[in-house]
């Protein structure tokens, strides 16, 4: 097991965002995160990344517990993250985005930056060879010297899945990577996740575009108002009653008939 | 007879470029510089500090009261200021960047009229307002170095006093051309990248492995190293400081030269404490008009440049036309 969520709440003020969510991940699998808006989905991300700190329960990764450690330190153990409202370094050329990506995999500090010293600089090499290999990857290595900021929506999300990979992460967590793109784009993002799942990374994505999740997904867990209401295989979730009433309300029969 | 002319105007030449007013006024472009970079490098991590009068003010104090007292070298004076004001800057930057923005600012300022009220009052030590006189001066003591290994100014055909401020100018000169190295280099490396992508998003630079408020307190205590530096330096170019030399209108004088000059590049910098420093010098010949000139120039940039005189897309057209269209 590579994740384990035990029992999370969070509540904000008097509102509970989550409420007793526990589910746990199995090593090298992608795992859904599904649920109408405001289900509590990011909000998840968040305690999993530790950008807010959980009311209760805990985290569990790798067999420790991570709850409320700071969020550099949870990037070190191996988990990275994208976001929902795409958070790249908008002024900084893309291959730099990942570079920066790569910062918990190198050491160079303030004097050996300076002095340019020979570990320095094979790191900084090594840093660029990485960064270059998972532009590549993404297909954006032709954009390696565009700014940021000027790159199409569709490039922005894989250049923050590149900078997330950069870190070397064990865990991926894609917060929304297909929101605003077309069928073409949204293809090319199943076969790059399917390649990220291939080099042995565990991928937990969130994500509304359901044929995309029904083909991607090993598993599922759904959340309705901070609560979990189902999880299971990509079969059993479209068939089950709690789920498409969630999704679907009243229109239920409709759909069934 | 052309010859002898000829050496003759070029010795009348050399004087006139060696004006002692002339080097003063670089000798303050230059410590204004370093001022500027002190500055520059919280803000490159996105950290408005306004704290660079009191840094300046603790290196100058320092450093003048170590020559003073103990008649330590003046070499040895400037790195102990320089150090202590890093020092305070460690101390104070751990508490203070949990603020940002405009209550930074406003913090550091408190900070630097707590400084100066402090050299105000510490009367048996810092002689309050009247301030310290006598403090040894940088270019004499190089000047006596100098004479000590057999050299004489009248040897390159030099007066004593244009040796003083030339030798002045060139130890700035030559610490500044070493700060702006030290500081390029560290922003083309994993440390600059680090301390630009938590200006640009500190959240999703902190999700990338990076610890935040570690690289805030490098930048903000390298500031204020600078500003001990250049205080400092000050204090044994000037040869007396009181307080006022470190109030709030210094702060807010450092910041225009960086906000004026453009605040996205060093050269910004560089180029603000340069221009601003000159300016008033140069418009000496309108009088009492010139501070008038000054203030609407301001105004006047910032309702049309914001970002300031010089930005990365100046610099880009720039590079763009040396690399005559090249790939970069």
């Amino acid at each position: 097991m590579v994740l384990e969520v035990k029992n999370i709440t969070k509540n904000f003020g008097g509102i509970s965002a989550l409420k007793n969510v526990s589910f746990s991940i199995n090593k090298g699998e992608i795992f859904g995160l599904i649920g109408p808006n405001g289900a509590g989905k990011t909000t998840m991300f968040n305690m999993i990344t530790n950008i807010f700190e959980p009311t209760s329960g805990e985290i569990i990764f790798k067999g420790e517990n991570i709850t409320g450690i700071k969020p550099y330190k949870i990037t070190e153990k191996g988990i990275c993250r994208t976001y929902q409202n795409i958070r790249l370094f908008s002024q900084m050329s893309t291959l730099h985005n990942v570079m920066v990506g790569g910062h918990s995999q190198s050491h160079a500090g303030v004097f050996s930056s300076v002095f340019r010293t020979r570990a320095q600089r094979k790191e900084e090499q090594l840093l660029i060879e990485k960064a270059e290999e998972l532009l590549d990857l993404v297909g954006l290595l032709e954009h390696k010297d565009t700014i940021a900021e000027n790159l199409a929506y569709g490039q922005q999300r894989r250049l923050e899945i590149a900078r997330a990979l950069a870190s070397n992460p064990s865990l991926l967590l894609l917060d929304e990577p297909a929101a605003g793109m077309n069928e073409k784009e949204t293809d090319s993002l199943y076969d790059l996740i399917k390649t990220v799942q291939s080099r042995g990374i565990t991928v937990l994505i969130i994500e509304h575009d359901m044929p995309l999740v029904m083909k991607l997904c090993d598993r599922i867990t759904v959340l309705n108002f901070g609560e979990k209401l189902a999880e299971g295989t990509p079969e059993e979730i479209q068939n089950n009653e709690a789920v498409i009433e969630a999704y679907l309300g009243k229109e239920e029969e409709e759909v069934n008939a | 007879m052309v010859r002898r002319y000829l050496k003759k105007e070029g010795d009348r030449l050399l004087g006139e470029i060696l004006n002692t007013y002339y080097l003063q006024i670089g000798s303050f472009i230059l410590i204004n510089i370093m001022l500027a970079i002190s500055v520059y490098v919280p803000l490159s991590s996105g950290q408005l500090s306004l704290g660079s009068a009191g840094f300046m003010g603790v290196g100058a104090y320092t450093s003048a009261l170590l020559t003073l007292h103990f008649d330590l070298p003046i070499v040895v004076g400037i790195i102990a200021g320089a150090l202590v004001a890093s020092i305070l800057g460690v101390i104070v930057g751990i508490p203070a960047l949990r603020l940002s923005g405009v209550y930074l600012a406003i913090a550091t300022l408190g900070l630097g009229e707590v400084i100066r009220v402090i050299f105000v009052n510490w009367d048996s030590l810092t002689k309050g307002s009247v301030g310290l006189t006598g403090i040894p001066q940088l270019g004499r003591e190089i000047l006596e170095f100098a004479r000590g290994l057999g050299f004489e100014p009248s040897m390159i055909g030099i007066k004593n006093n244009q040796f003083v401020f030339l030798s002045i100018f060139l130890v700035l000169l030559i610490l500044v051309i070493a700060i702006l190295w030290f500081v390029v280099r560290q922003q083309n490396s994993r440390v600059g990248r680090a301390l630009s992508s938590i200006n640009m998003d500190d959240r999703a630079a902190e999700s990338m492995g990076i610890n935040i408020t570690y690289y805030k307190v490098v930048s903000f205590t390298q500031g204020a190293f600078f500003a001990g530096l250049a205080g400092a330096l000050f204090a044994h170019v000037i040869g007396f400081i009181s307080p006022a030399d470190f109030a709030y209108h210094r702060a807010v004088e450092v910041l225009i030269f960086t906000v004026f000059g453009g605040s996205e590049v060093i050269v910004g910098s560089v180029f603000g404490a340069f221009f601003l420093t000159l300016m008033p010098e140069v418009l000496r010949f309108v009088s009492e008009f010139r501070y008038i000139i000054y203030g609407i120039i301001l105004v006047l940039l910032m309702a049309i440049r914001p970002q300031g005189i010089i930005d990365t897309n100046l610099l880009k057209i720039f590079k763009f036309k040396r690399s005559k269209g090249g790939v970069r």
